[in-house]
């Protein structure tokens, strides 16, 4: 077995170049956008200056018009002669693919959109009107003729998005089909040369991608990277006119697994998926195909055509902090059993200058804008010092906006006054990896205003008529508290889940850390006192202070000895360094 | 711009305790036509309800010694325990359910029934230490039970019950009925 063997017998099945290449796995990008150029290695002759006119002749014992629509010397017309003609009406092209062009530059492009049904059996013309040869395995996916309609899709998709990604990746959906008859050809490569290995098959998207791909670059303006490089990725979907009835053969092969797939899904239409088969052709021979009308993969009527191009940008990630100043404002849009409890939130404050930058309406906006954050706020508390990190997820977004735009957008969120967000940036995926796993490591400082409720431990000679005070000695107790020794902590404190989340958070005893706790009295407010007040991650401050019917243990009456209760709390800092500025900002 | 806490204080004549701020109080007077048997639920908008005695039980009047026990029949009530977010294995409550006895020292004893269908989260194991929350702040730290119902009997029951409002009136009634 030699790989010139291996080519022409692929040919002579009636395999397009670049498909025999794909059964000899070559995994040379270049061979296949150049594959005119890399098959000549395969070829007895070399074929730079050879007529097609031979190429015919060389295949005209082949399998794969013998019960088809046509069997004239056109049947085997190599894919030169395609691209050549498409070339009539795109010039464009010629400089991708003007090597091919040379023997058989002089074909008439008419041939390439008629319908081949009426040239059969050998009414076509010999020499002037040549039928297209559809590649049997491919369905002509890497056959150049089929890709200008598939340019013309793609550019118009781009056009409509209007993305400004220089680069683009491409992926390929490609006819079940194509899997059938790739199996058939393996299989009787297999026949004839036993010690083939079926597992060199290069995979269609692969060689697609190579070929088409590339040509498709200059045709869109953008360079071909690899999904992994490159944002913007379009997937092309090729159909198969014959699909269907050409699927029915799957049946004879496995008819125990269709028989239980149609009564699940009554739907014609649905059943053959592309796992269901992967699985039916798994098992399938030679001898089965054969029994089930199939000898050879028979040349098919019509190629594959683009049915759809679909053009999807991975997400842009916005990010900075949020400056909270009401107490009537919810963090995200706060619906109770279907009803609005407030009328705006800080989610949809900072997501509508950014819907405006980028166009999008609101029903859009539902779909294409993700709210994130370092944790949050109640409503009625506000978030001060540096704010709180957000990230605001656009999904298939056309381009960047400006940094003068990101400054519009800073501006419009903070002009209501509600909310002040000062600087925003785009930030990488590793970026946004920080600010979720910070939720569960920041520390927060807060700032609590509280009431003091009965009479101190200490203040024995007090009347409980008397009014309450906050005295001197209050605040040395509560600045000198400490319930543990472990180091860079004030306060060990086990909190139940608070009732007002319990309805829908497990009920759990944890606990939680005080690092830094300080008060002060309040000017003119003889019953009040003011904490500033440093936790660790998911520390209930409010329940804190007022203990929540004795479920947070010790609450901060351990430390006051005296009834108190929260009257307003404030987020003073939120400690994470995020989104991190190239240049600090000026504070 | 600098904001600080100071910003934020509150008229403190409208000042509401912890209880007044997040729950609706409701009455139910002389369960099993026992006369005063009072018991008062506390509804939280989440759907989760506090169990506790109204202030006209006739507990608060009798100064008695007293325990509180958690223990009805097989069933102990410091025992449940639920798990997940949909609190699943919490013990079911009826209407009926005893939560809890309380037992004076004399022998004679009282049952405290659930009054609303739901699942018990948690009862209050501080009232086994601490008895006397209950007589001293049965509205707050001295309350029984947790109780989540669904939205639906949630909402039912606390529309069937008497209102805090009614209540007031009903007591101030009373006490002036007694008066004469
Ligand atoms: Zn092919």
């Amino acid at each position: 077995m030699n790989q010139k063997t291996i080519f022409k017998f692929c040919k002579d099945l009636g395999c397009c170049d670049r498909c025999c290449l794909r059964y000899l796995g070559v995994k040379i990008p270049n061979a296949y956008e150049n594959s005119n150029e890399y098959v000549a290695r395969f070829q007895d002759e070399p074929t730079s200056n050879i007529k097609s006119q031979e190429d015919i002749q060389s295949n005209e014992n082949t399998t794969s018009g013998k019960d088809n629509v046509i069997v004239t010397d056109a049947v085997t017309k190599s894919d030169n002669t395609c691209s050549a003609s498409v070339h009539t009406d795109n010039d464009s092209d010629k400089d991708i693919e003007g090597i091919q062009d040379n023997a058989t530059g002089d074909v008439d492009s008419d041939n390439i959109h008629n319908d081949n049904m009426e040239y059969k059996n050998g009414i076509l013309p010999p020499t002037k009107r040549r039928k297209l040869h559809h590649c049997v395995s491919c369905l002509g996916i890497l056959q150049e003729d089929t890709w200008p309609d598939t340019n013309l899709m793609l550019k118009e998709m781009l056009h409509k998005k209007s993305y400004e990604c220089p680069t683009f990746a491409c992926a390929l959906s490609a006819p079940i089909a194509t899997l059938l008859r790739e199996r058939a050809v393996t299989l009787l490569v297999r026949e004839a040369y036993p010690e083939y290995d079926p597992n060199t098959l290069t995979p269609l998207k692969e060689a697609w991608k190579w070929s088409y791909g590339a040509q498709a670059a200059a045709h869109v303006g953008r360079s071909l990277h690899s999904g992994a490089v490159s944002p913007l990725l379009v997937t092309v979907n090729m159909e198969y006119p014959h699909e269907m009835q050409e699927l029915e053969i799957l049946k004879a092969l496995s008819p125990s697994l269709f028989e239980s797939r149609s009564q699940q899904r009554k739907r014609f239409a649905v059943e053959f998926t592309r796992r269901a088969a992967e699985q039916a052709l798994a098992g399938a021979a030679a001898a089965a195909l054969r029994a089930a009308g199939w000898p050879a993969p028979p040349e098919p009527a019509a190629h594959a055509r683009c049915a759809a191009v679909h053009a999807a940008h991975a997400p842009l990630h916005l990010a900075g902090r949020y400056i909270k100043l009401s107490r009537e404002l919810p963090q995200t849009p706060w619906i109770l059993n279907g009803v609005r409890m407030m009328e705006s939130s800080v989610q949809e404050i900072i997501f509508a200058p950014i819907a405006a930058a980028y166009g999008l309406t609101p029903e859009e906006c539902e779909h294409r804008l993700k709210f994130m954050s370092a944790g949050r706020e109640d409503v009625d508390v506000r978030c001060l010092g540096d704010g709180r990190p957000f990230a605001v997820e656009v999904t298939d977004p056309r381009r960047e906006l400006t940094e003068a735009e990101l400054k519009r957008v800073c501006e419009d969120i903070s002009a209501g006054g509600k909310v002040v967000v000062r600087e925003m940036m785009y930030v990488t995926r590793e970026e946004l990896a920080e600010l979720k796993k910070g939720e569960e490591t920041k520390c927060k400082t807060y700032e609590a205003l509280c009431i003091k409720l009965s009479h101190s431990e200490h203040e024995h000679d007090k009347s409980p008529t008397e009014p309450v005070t906050v005295t001197e000695q209050d605040i040395a107790n509560i600045n000198s508290y400490s319930n543990t020794s472990e180091p860079g902590v004030r306060v060990q404190l086990v909190q139940r889940t608070p009732i007002r989340v319990l309805h829908r958070r497990p009920l759990l005893a944890r606990t939680r850390h005080i690092l830094q706790l300080s008060a002060a009295a309040v000017p003119g407010q003889p019953a009040l006192l003011a904490l500033r007040v440093r936790t660790s991650a998911g520390t209930y401050v409010k329940e804190w202070v007022h203990g929540e019917l004795a479920r947070t243990a010790p609450a901060l009456q351990a430390a006051l000895r005296a009834r108190v209760d929260i009257l307003a709390l404030d987020v003073a800092r939120v400690h994470l360094d995020w989104p991190r500025r190239a240049h600090p900002a000026p504070r | 711009m600098e904001f600080t806490i100071l910003d934020s204080i509150p008229d403190l004549t409208n000042f509401k305790s912890f209880t007044d701020r997040y729950f609706s109080k409701r009455y139910i007077l002389n369960v099993d036509r026992i006369k005063n048997n009072d018991i008062m639920l506390m509804f939280h908008s989440n759907r989760i309800t506090l169990l506790s005695l109204a202030p006209s039980h006739f507990f608060f009047k009798k100064n008695d010694n007293y325990k509180i026990n958690f223990v009805i029949g097989k069933i102990d009530r410091l025992s449940n325990s639920v798990k997940g977010k949909g609190k699943k294995g919490g013990q079911l409550l009826t209407a009926k359910s005893v939560i809890c006895k309380i037992e004076y020292n004399d022998g004679e004893s009282f049952d405290v029934p659930s009054c609303m269908k739901g699942t018990l989260i948690e009862v209050n194991e501080e009232l086994v230490k601490h008895p006397k929350l209950l007589k001293e702040m049965p509205d707050s730290n001295g309350f029984i039970a947790i109780i989540l119902s669904s939205i639906a009997i949630s909402e039912a029951t606390k529309s069937e019950l008497l209102s805090h409002e009614d209540y007031l009136k009903i007591m101030t009634n009373e006490s002036s009925n007694n008066e004469k």
